[in-house]
C-alpha cells in the first residue's frame, strides 16, 4: 500500500506523491525490466519532454560557454562599463549609451549583440554570465533543499515521536512564511553583513547567500512529503523483515527506505530547480538575491525596468531566457514524472 | 490668474469652476513630515514654504536675487551686535495665523523649542543659541531657552549665540524656524498640520494618500511685503509611487505637476515635445540646484590614507561617463561648492581643474601610474552606494572605473533607509562611496561642514572622508565669525580650491532638477524657480 496524500503549505503549495510500485499497467512494462530502464523507455516516447530537456541543456551549454563569448567575440567582461564608448553599426559610429542615458539596442554583431544596459555593459555577455549564476544558484539551492529536506523527512518519518515533533515544528515555522517573503527577509538581512558564525565567514555579496536562502525556503516543501513516504514505508513488510534480521535503524533508513524515495527525488529535482531559478530571479529583482555588479537574470530585469519604454530589450532578453529555462525544465520534469509514474501528480505551486 | 479653457474641465482638477481653481500634483512618496520643525526634504519644504513663514525669508525671485534674504515675519533684517553673537529683530505688527490666532514674539521661542525638543534633523543649526544645550539636557519641554528673549507687547526678539555664526541669518530663514502658535504640542503634527502664516494653509492631510493646500484667508499682499497671495485656490497633492505613471499622467494632462523629475524613459520625448524654450508647447524646463555630487575618500582607511591614491582617483574619474547615468540632469564639474554658491570657483570648471577638464575623458594612464607608484595596485576597495535610482548604477560605474585604475573594487549597495547611518558609523570603516549634498541655504558654510574636522563623530558622521586638515579647520573657524559673506567670498573660493587640490574628495558634478506641468498651467508666466525654494506653488497660475 503506497502513500497517497496531499499537503498544502501556507503559500498554497501542494504535493501529491504516489509510490513508484503503484504504477498502472503499462504495455512497455515487461518482466525483468528494471524501473529505471522502464522510465527511460517511457521518457523516450515523450518527444515534447525530450525536446524541452534538450532546450534546457542548450541553455546550460551556452551559459557554460560564457567566457568564450566574452573573451573571443564580445571582448569584454560582464562588469565592464562602456558608458563613453562608441560602436560602429553599418559604418556609423554610435554611442553605446547616449547623453540622455539611453543604451544601444541589439546590434546583431560581435559587440553588443543583444545591446547594452544603462551602464553600457554588453547584454549578451551579462545574459550568459547571469545564466550561469541563475542556473548554478537554482541547481545548488535545489540540491541543498534535497540534502537537508531528505534527511529531515526520513528522520521525522521513520523515528516519529519527539524527533518528528521537533522537526515538524521547525518545518511549520518555515512553512508559515510565503517563500518569497521569507527569501526577501533573509536576503535583505544577510546582504549587508553576510554571515559570520565562528570560522564560517560568507560575504554579503557571495552567491552562497541566495543559494542558502533558496535551499532553506524550500526545505519543508520536500521534507514533508518525504516524511509522509517514510511514515508509510516504515510499516512495510521489507522494513519489518530488515528489523527482524537485526538491522539498525540508521541502516534501515538509508539502505531500505531511502532507495524507495529515490524516484520521488528524481521527480522533484527538475521541478525544484525550476522553482529555485524563479525564486532567485524574484529575490534578485527585489534586491535580496544576487548583488550587483554580479549579473543574474533577475537583477538584469530589475535594472532594466525603468527603461522599459525606450530600451525594452533590457527586460525582454533576460525575461525570455528565464521563461524559456523554467518552461523547458518544467516540461521535462513533468515528462520524467510521467515516465516514472504515470499516475503521480507531483507539482509545486505558490 | 485662473481663466481655464474647455480642456481644463476634463483635467486633473475635476470639472467646472472648481477644476479651474484646483490643480492636482503628485509626489512619489509621502513627505518625511508636514511639520515645519521636523521636515528636512525638498518634498516637505516646497509645500511648506507656502504655508509657514520664518522671521527672515528669501526674495520670491529667480536667479541670484532669489538667494537674497529679506524680512519675513520680522519687520526688518536683524541688527547684529556683540561681535556677531547677538541678533535683534522685531515682529511685524498685526499678523495672524491661518486660524485667526495673532502671531506673538514668544512663538519664535516655542518654534525653536519644538525643533530642539523633537530632535529634528535641523536641531544642530540652533544649538549655537545660548542655553540650547541646557534646554536639551534639562528634559523639560516648557523650560526657557536663556539665549532667546521675547516681548509679546513690543514684538522684540533677541537671540544670543554662544559664538559668532556667519550663516545664522540663513539659519533663521530655514523652515525649521517658522513661527507656530505657542500652544502647538511637542509632537509630530503631520496628521493635523499646524496653522501658519503664508499664502496657503493645510486643510487636509492623509499620510501616504494626499494632502491639500487652500488659500489662507488671513494672508494678504500686505502681510509680508514681497510675498504675494496665491493665484490658485487649491493645490491637491496625491501620493503616487510610480514615477513613470506620473510622467504619463502629466504628458496626458491628467496631472498638473510632478515633484520628481520625469522618468528617464520619457526624457527624450519630453525634451522634444515640451522642452523647446519659448514655444507655446513648452511645459518642461530644467534648473540647476545648489548641489554637488561627489565620492568620499576615507582618509583614515587604506588605500585612501595615501594622498597619491586620492589624487589618482581624481585623475581617473570619468565624469562625462557618470553624467550619462543621470539622463542629462548632471552637469560634470570639478568644484566642491556648486555654481550659484558664493565661493564657487568657476575656473575649476573651465579649464583649471587640477585633475583635468571635467567635460573630457580622464587621464587614466596617469591614474594607473600613480596607483602603481603608491603600491596600491590590486588593493581591495568596497564602494558604497544606496539603492535609490540612479545611485546603484553610479556606484557600479565608479567601482568599474576604480578597477580600470588598478584597484580591486566591488560595489556594495544597501537600502537607502540605512545608508547614511551605515557609512557614517566609524565601525563600518567605509572606504569610498556615493554622496551628494543639496544646500539648505546659499552659504558655503552649509557645504563645508561636510569636510570640517570639528564635525567628525563616531556615529552619524557627515564628514565621511574624515577630512581633518589644519588649514581647512582654521579657515572655517575664522570665516565662521564673519557675518558679512560678501567680505570673505574670496577666502571661501580659495578654500574651495584648496579642498579640490588636496583631493580630499572626488566631486563630479552638479544636479539639475526639472519642472514639468500639464498644458493647462501657465508655464511661460507663472513658474519662477527660486534657487533655494525651487518651485513656489503660490506663484503658479492657470492659462
Amino acid at each position: 500500500m503506497g502513500a497517497d496524500r496531499e499537503e498544502a503549505g501556507a503559500g498554497g503549495t501542494e504535493f501529491t506523491l504516489d509510490a513508484p510500485e503503484e504504477l498502472a499497467h503499462d504495455p512497455l512494462e515487461r518482466p525483468g525490466l528494471g524501473p529505471w530502464k522502464l522510465t527511460w523507455r517511457r521518457l523516450r516516447r515523450d518527444k515534447v519532454a525530450l525536446a524541452a530537456g534538450l532546450v534546457f541543456l542548450l541553455i546550460v551549454a551556452a551559459c557554460l560557454a560564457a567566457p568564450l563569448w566574452a573573451d573571443h567575440v564580445a571582448e569584454t567582461t560582464p562588469e565592464a562599463n562602456h558608458l563613453s564608448d562608441k560602436v560602429t553599426i553599418d559604418g556609423k559610429s554610435t554611442d553605446v549609451v547616449d547623453l540622455l542615458g539611453k543604451p544601444i539596442g541589439p546590434t546583431w554583431s560581435d559587440h553588443f549583440f543583444l545591446g547594452a544596459d544603462k551602464n553600457g555593459r554588453d547584454i549578451m555577455v551579462r545574459l550568459l554570465y547571469g545564466g550561469r549564476n541563475s542556473l548554478m544558484i537554482g541547481l545548488a539551492g535545489a540540491l541543498g533543499t534535497i540534502a537537508v529536506g531528505l534527511v529531515l523527512g526520513l528522520v521525522a518519518g521513520y523515528y516519529r515521536g519527539r524527533a518528528d515533533s521537533a522537526i515538524r515544528a521547525v518545518l511549520d515555522v518555515i512553512w508559515a512564511f510565503p517563500v518569497v517573503l521569507l527569501g526577501v527577509a533573509l536576503g535583505v538581512a544577510l546582504a549587508l553583513g553576510g554571515i559570520s558564525i565562528g570560522p564560517i565567514q560568507i560575504a554579503g555579496n557571495s552567491l552562497l547567500i541566495p543559494t542558502m536562502i533558496i535551499a532553506i525556503a524550500y526545505i519543508p516543501y520536500l521534507a514533508r512529503p518525504v516524511r509522509g513516504q517514510a511514515l508509510a514505508l516504515r510499516e512495510r513488510e521489507f522494513v519489518e523483515a530488515a528489523r527482524a534480521q537485526g538491522m539498525g535503524s540508521l541502516r534501515i533508513v538509508f539502505a531500505e527506505v531511502l532507495p524507495n524515495v529515490a524516484s520521488t527525488l528524481v521527480v522533484f529535482l527538475p521541478l525544484l530547480v525550476a522553482n529555485a531559478i524563479l525564486l532567485e530571479a524574484s529575490l534578485s529583482f527585489l534586491g535580496a538575491g544576487v548583488q550587483p555588479p554580479n549579473p543574474s537574470w533577475g537583477t538584469m530585469i530589475a535594472e532594466g525596468v525603468d527603461r522599459i519604454v525606450t530600451a525594452p530589450h533590457l527586460v525582454i532578453v533576460p525575461g525570455a531566457m528565464l521563461a524559456l529555462s523554467v518552461l523547458s525544465l518544467n516540461i521535462f520534469g513533468e515528462g520524467v514524472r510521467d515516465a516514472l509514474d504515470p499516475k503521480a501528480r507531483v507539482r509545486i505551486e505558490h | 490668474m485662473a481663466c481655464g479653457s474647455d480642456d481644463s474641465t476634463t483635467s486633473a482638477g475635476g470639472s467646472g469652476d472648481e477644476a479651474k481653481e484646483t490643480v492636482t500634483i503628485a509626489q512619489a512618496s509621502q513627505p518625511d513630515f508636514l511639520d515645519p520643525a521636523l521636515s528636512y526634504t525638498i518634498h516637505g519644504w516646497e509645500p511648506m514654504w507656502t504655508v509657514y513663514m520664518p522671521l527672515l525669508t528669501y526674495q520670491r525671485e529667480e536667479g541670484a536675487a532669489g538667494a537674497e534674504l529679506m524680512p519675513g515675519l520680522a519687520e526688518a533684517m536683524p541688527k547684529v551686535s556683540n561681535g556677531g553673537k547677538t541678533y535683534e529683530l522685531t515682529l511685524r505688527d498685526g499678523v495672524k495665523y491661518s486660524d485667526g490666532t495673532p502671531v506673538k514674539a514668544s512663538d519664535f521661542e516655542h518654534a525653536i523649542k519644538r525643533v530642539l525638543n523633537l530632535e529634528s534633523g535641523g536641531a544642530p543649526y540652533y544649538e549655537v543659541i545660548e542655553g540650547a544645550d541646557d534646554y536639551l539636557s534639562g528634559g523639560n519641554a516648557d523650560a526657557d531657552i536663556s539665549g532667546i528673549e521675547t516681548d509679546d507687547k513690543t514684538g522684540e526678539i533677541t537671540i544670543n549665540l554662544t559664538a559668532p555664526e556667519s550663516a545664522f541669518s540663513f539659519v533663521l530663514a530655514m523652515n525649521f524656524a517658522s513661527l507656530v502658535p505657542g500652544d502647538t504640542p511637542f509632537k509630530n503634527m503631520t496628521n493635523d498640520p499646524i496653522p501658519g502664516v503664508g499664502p496657503y494653509m493645510f486643510t487636509k492631510s492623509v499620510p501616504n494618500r494626499e494632502f491639500v493646500l487652500e488659500k489662507n484667508p488671513n494672508f494678504t499682499d500686505e502681510t509680508v511685503p514681497g510675498v504675494t497671495t496665491a493665484n490658485i485656490g487649491t493645490v491637491k497633492t496625491v501620493i503616487n509611487p510610480s514615477v513613470p505613471q506620473q510622467t504619463q499622467d502629466v504628458i496626458n494632462n491628467e496631472l498638473d505637476f510632478m515633484e520628481e523629475p520625469p522618468a528617464a524613459d520619457f526624457i527624450a520625448e519630453i525634451l522634444e515635445r515640451f522642452g523647446p524654450e519659448g514655444s507655446e508647447e513648452q511645459r518642461y524646463k530644467e534648473f540647476t540646484t545648489l548641489s554637488t555630487y561627489y565620492f568620499f575618500l576615507n582618509q583614515r582607511v587604506a588605500p585612501f590614507d595615501d594622498p597619491k591614491v586620492r589624487e589618482a582617483v581624481n585623475y581617473g574619474l570619468d565624469k562625462p561617463a557618470l553624467a550619462r547615468l543621470f539622463a542629462g540632469t548632471l552637469e560634470p564639474g570639478c568644484s566642491f561648492l556648486p555654481p550659484e554658491m558664493p565661493g564657487y570657483s568657476e575656473s575649476l570648471d573651465t579649464g583649471e581643474c587640477p585633475w583635468g577638464d571635467p567635460n573630457e575623458a580622464p587621464d587614466l594612464k596617469k591614474a594607473q601610474q600613480m596607483i602603481k607608484e603608491a603600491g596600491a595596485e590590486g588593493a581591495k576597495v568596497t564602494v558604497w552606494g544606496d539603492n535609490v535610482d540612479p545611485t546603484p548604477a553610479v556606484t557600479q560605474a565608479y567601482a568599474d572605473q576604480l578597477n580600470e585604475m588598478g584597484l580591486d573594487a566591488e560595489p556594495k549597495i544597501v537600502d537607502g533607509g540605512v545608508y547614511f547611518q551605515t557609512i557614517g558609523n566609524e565601525k563600518t570603516a567605509a572606504q569610498t562611496g556615493f554622496l551628494n549634498w543639496f544646500g539648505d541655504f546659499p552659504h558655503p558654510a552649509n557645504f563645508f561642514f561636510l569636510v570640517d574636522g570639528a564635525s567628525i563623530q563616531p556615529t552619524n558622521n557627515q564628514n565621511m572622508s574624515n577630512v581633518d586638515d589644519p588649514h581647512i579647520n582654521k579657515e572655517l573657524a575664522a570665516l565662521g565669525e564673519e557675518p558679512d559673506l560678501t567680505k570673505v567670498t574670496d577666502r571661501w573660493e580659495a578654500l574651495n580650491e584648496y579642498l579640490v587640490d588636496k583631493a580630499f574628495i572626488a566631486p563630479y558634478g552638479y544636479r539639475k532638477l526639472s519642472t514639468f506641468m500639464s498644458e493647462r498651467m501657465n508655464f511661460a508666466d507663472c513658474t519662477p524657480i527660486n534657487p533655494v525654494i525651487y518651485n513656489d506653488y503660490s506663484q503658479w497660475c492657470l492659462k
